[in-house]
């Protein structure tokens, strides 16, 4: 189904493991062709598909099982190349595996990658709470008019390995550098939460808003 | 949904901010008003004009009087000129001035003072009223403020340290200090802090306004009445603001009966939404400012008015209490002959804007509400509290 | 790097903001919602919204307000009051609170703290401490500082870590509403005998007692109220001058 470049149908996934109405609400700032849903005939007809999360990995990807939409999202991302935006968990459940309480989880397998516990050192508090700020490292459509280094909202214990370094569009500093953006093709992934990020999050949701789908 | 607590003996609910209702049901307003018997009056005149003695200065005036027209100030005027001393009285123009406010404020100056007024800029102080009206449910903000500051202001300008307030709000309303022997400074004092604390600025401050507008075009300029001046400047200057109403029994009520055999007028009926006649008369937006308290704690002006009348053995309680069911917390339809849509269009509000933002400042817990958790509305758009009085165990 | 998050508080009883000193002589300073609109013009870096009746009144949750208030709001809330179950904290989840701030509860079942974090994730659950000095002792209260423990408090850390808290919200009842600066000395102990973010509240009365706090203990965020009800200060110009002062903040 060819979606026309104008006409929006934005999803959030609703994993049922996170807030996604801030999430909808920060859409509504610029969109309002934006709904949340956890049903595969809403995930089929969207332009733009957004992923949520906050939590474990293993219940993440269990819920995507539980409702079905497993094989659906691989299908849409990987064959249908919907523009996706994964937030937080969101974006850790596109990894190959996760790695969580010496338990080994299979992922989404979009991005080649693995999902770990943050470092532990002197001065590093985990979960990693707070305003940090996100170095980009390569130009991106959803950084247009967003200021390098500037600080965003994160809050999480794990994060993203990736296997190809061409996969890694912002990193940030805590004790070790690690990957705040990702992006593969049409799949984007942010380990901030943009919906809590003020001016500059809006901006990066706007940006992914404006991705086309055949791009 | 839940139930406010009354004072046992006058209608003030505990939701009032700063009242506080003790373990016998009484509520510190109350309380102030009992304490007056013990308070020794001569001494506290007899402090008054010491105080104003202790300031006369160069400038050749010996305090300043804020003053708005109204029976209060034309009262601070009188009692001033009474004990012989020179004031300079200091008006700031009202938001939406009223044509009897006008002349109030002329009748002040027919007393026989120097006075000057300031005019904040109107096109940009009716943007303020819109702005506060949405951002923090008060329409009054930049009035209330523009006074605090620009009178602070004028004392530092014209090297006059002394500003004559009237009454103490928090005291007769129940504030948390009382009014007890202390010295000027501790308890009657207006400073930077009261007006943080109790001066209705309701915690925004204009360098709030500032960040959020700027990218509108607003400049600190814009901002200038609306910031109070710095500690040092106040320090420097001496500034004091004292209460008259901490030196002398403090009535409205006298007030208006003395002011009106000086000329000043009152309305020819109780103003809407209140049951005097004889008090907020110089702004058409006073209506808008009291309702939303109504919306958010649950009480207004005629709350206050009756308890005040209460303690003064005026009122009965249960007559108190018919009032607040008779006339308080109505829908704000007309003011003083302009209807609701002509306050609101003097500051580029529509009606359907107004419901929307009384509807996000609604304590909705305080009033009744249907089946699906809606507020109950009549035919006139007034909505009901849960309770008018304490409800029995 | 990371920053220091200066986080306002505002407790509430149903719709009044209360202040109190000492967790006593609560009275009414303003309007919630007013606040919150506040703070969301000036993008204050969190907030955290306690309901100081909740356990005591043991009263439900007042999910419409929370509701309310986060429809207002882009900022992470926290919110706390009266929670002791996993229901409960979804609902607040739901009704849009990023993270939920455990206390009474925490004191008597850290199975809670445990299953809310598996189910939710550490990050958002907040266990927060009130405490006294008396005789020189840290000593744990509960229900909105009426009922004392005996709870070691370094012991008690380590457990609410090993079950999973993200972090603790650390209050000095003694200080708490005074505006003399805070426990600088048992803040200090706490942080270096923990290994999540800790959050400092009780005391704040200038810029300068976050200054000192900031400079002698390795805090994540400081939490303050009476500063912003009762002074010209807001959260931005206390930033500013930390700014000033080389923190690391966000501006």
């Amino acid at each position: 189904m060819t979606i026309s470049k104008n006409k929006k149908n934005i999803v959030i996934i609703d994993l049922g493991i996170s807030n996604v109405q801030s999430v909808l609400k920060a859409f509504n700032c610029f969109e309002q062709n934006v709904k949340i849903s956890d049903k595969i005939k809403d995930l089929n007809e969207a332009s733009h598909l957004v992923l949520p999360g906050v939590g474990s990995f293993e219940k993440g990807i269990a819920s995507l099982n539980k409702k079905n939409l497993y094989d659906t999202l691989v299908n849409l991302v990987e064959v249908k190349k919907v523009p996706i935006l994964g937030i937080c968990l969101g974006m850790q459940l596109f990894a190959t595996y996760g790695f969580e309480n010496n338990v080994k989880t299979k992922g989404l397998n979009l991005i080649s990658g693995e999902v770990i516990k943050i470092k532990e050192m002197n001065d590093v508090r985990i979960p990693h709470v707070g305003w940090n700020n996100v170095n980009f490292l390569k130009k991106n459509s959803i950084l247009i008019n967003v200021e390098d280094n500037s600080n965003f909202y994160f809050t999480h214990s794990y994060h993203f390995n990736c296997s190809n370094e061409e996969n890694v569009i912002a990193e940030t500093n805590y004790g070790l550098n690690f990957v705040s953006i990702v992006k593969k093709d049409n799949i984007y992934g942010i380990q901030f939460h943009p919906e809590k990020s003020l001016k500059f999050g809006i901006k990066i949701l706007n940006n992914f808003s404006n991705i086309n789908a055949q791009n | 949904m839940s139930y406010l607590q009354y004072c046992k003996r006058c209608v003030i609910p505990s939701s009032r901010p700063h009242t506080f209702i003790d373990s016998e049901g009484i509520c510190s307003g109350c309380r102030n008003y009992e304490y007056r018997q013990y308070i020794n009056w001569n001494q506290r005149k007899k402090l008054l004009l010491q105080t104003i003695e202790n300031h006369r200065n160069k400038s050749g005036y010996d305090c300043i009087i804020p003053c708005s027209g109204g029976k209060d100030s034309t009262i601070q005027v009188l009692t001033v000129k009474e004990m012989g001393f020179n004031p300079l009285v200091v008006i700031i123009t009202p938001c939406h001035p009223t044509e009897i406010g006008r002349k109030n404020i002329e009748n002040v100056k027919n007393l026989g003072v120097d006075a000057i007024e300031l005019t904040t800029n109107p096109v940009f102080r009716r943007k303020l009223n819109k702005y506060c009206l949405n951002l923090v449910g008060d329409i009054s903000w930049p009035e209330a403020v523009a006074i605090w500051c620009n009178v602070a202001r004028t004392s530092i300008k014209y090297q006059i340290p002394l500003i004559i307030w009237g009454e103490n709000p928090e005291n007769e309303n129940g504030g948390p200090k009382r009014n007890s022997d202390v010295s000027v400074d501790e308890i009657a004092t207006h400073n930077h802090r009261w007006m943080e604390e109790f001066g209705g600025t309701l915690g925004l401050r204009a360098s709030d306004i500032l960040f959020d507008l700027k990218k509108d075009g607003v400049t600190e300029k814009d901002i200038i009445p609306y910031t109070y001046p710095s500690i040092d400047e106040i320090k420097k200057n001496k500034t004091l603001g004292i209460f008259l109403g901490y030196f002398l029994p403090w009535d409205g009520h006298s007030h208006a009966i003395k002011a009106k055999n000086n000329g000043f007028q009152e309305y020819h009926k109780n103003v809407e939404g209140n049951i005097v006649p004889y008090e907020n008369l110089d702004n058409y937006q006073k209506r808008i400012h009291d309702y939303f308290k109504y919306l958010k704690y649950g009480y207004d002006r005629v709350n206050d008015w009756a308890s005040i009348a209460i303690r003064r053995d005026r009122l009965s309680r249960e007559e108190a209490v018919q009032y607040t069911k008779d006339v308080s917390g109505k829908y704000p339809w007309e003011y003083m002959g302009k209807s609701l849509e002509e306050v609101l269009s003097f500051i580029d509000v529509t009606v359907d804007e107004f419901d929307f933002i009384c509807d996000k400042f609604t304590n909705k817990n305080l009033f009744k509400k249907d089946s699906d958790g809606k507020l109950i509305k009549d035919n006139l758009g007034n909505i009901t509290k849960n309770n008018y009085d304490n409800i029995k165990e | 790097m990371l920053k220091i998050r200066i986080i306002p508080t505002i407790l509430y009883d149903e719709f009044k903001m209360v202040k109190g000193i000492n967790f006593n002589s609560w009275r009414t300073v303003g309007n919630i919602i007013q606040a919150i609109r506040i703070y969301k013009i000036r993008q204050v870096d969190e907030l955290i919204l306690l309901d100081i009746s909740a356990t005591n009144k043991n009263k439900e949750i007042n999910l419409d307000l929370i509701k309310d208030i986060s429809e207002d709001s882009f900022m992470p809330l926290t919110f706390g009051g009266g929670i002791n179950n996993i229901d409960q904290i979804s609902q607040i989840i739901k009704n849009g609170a990023d993270k939920v701030s455990i206390n009474t509860a925490a004191t008597k079942d850290l199975d809670l703290i445990y299953e809310a974090s598996k189910y939710f994730g550490c990050q958002c659950i907040v266990v927060s401490i009130d405490y006294k000095i008396e005789n020189n002792k840290i000593v744990i209260y509960t229900n909105s500082g009426t009922k004392k423990t005996d709870l070691n408090i370094l012991d008690y850390i380590k457990n609410l870590e090993e079950a999973g808290a993200g972090e603790i919200l650390l209050n000095s009842i003694d200080k708490e509403g005074t505006m003399s600066g805070y426990d600088i000395k048992t803040i200090k102990l706490i942080t270096e005998n923990s290994g999540i973010p800790i959050i400092a509240s009780g005391g704040c009365g200038k810029p300068k007692d976050m200054l000192d706090l900031v400079k002698k203990a390795e805090i994540s965020g400081m939490a303050a109220a009476s500063i912003f009800h009762f002074t010209h200060n807001t959260p931005n110009n206390i930033k500013e001058y930390l700014q000033e002062n080389a923190i690391p903040v966000r501006i």
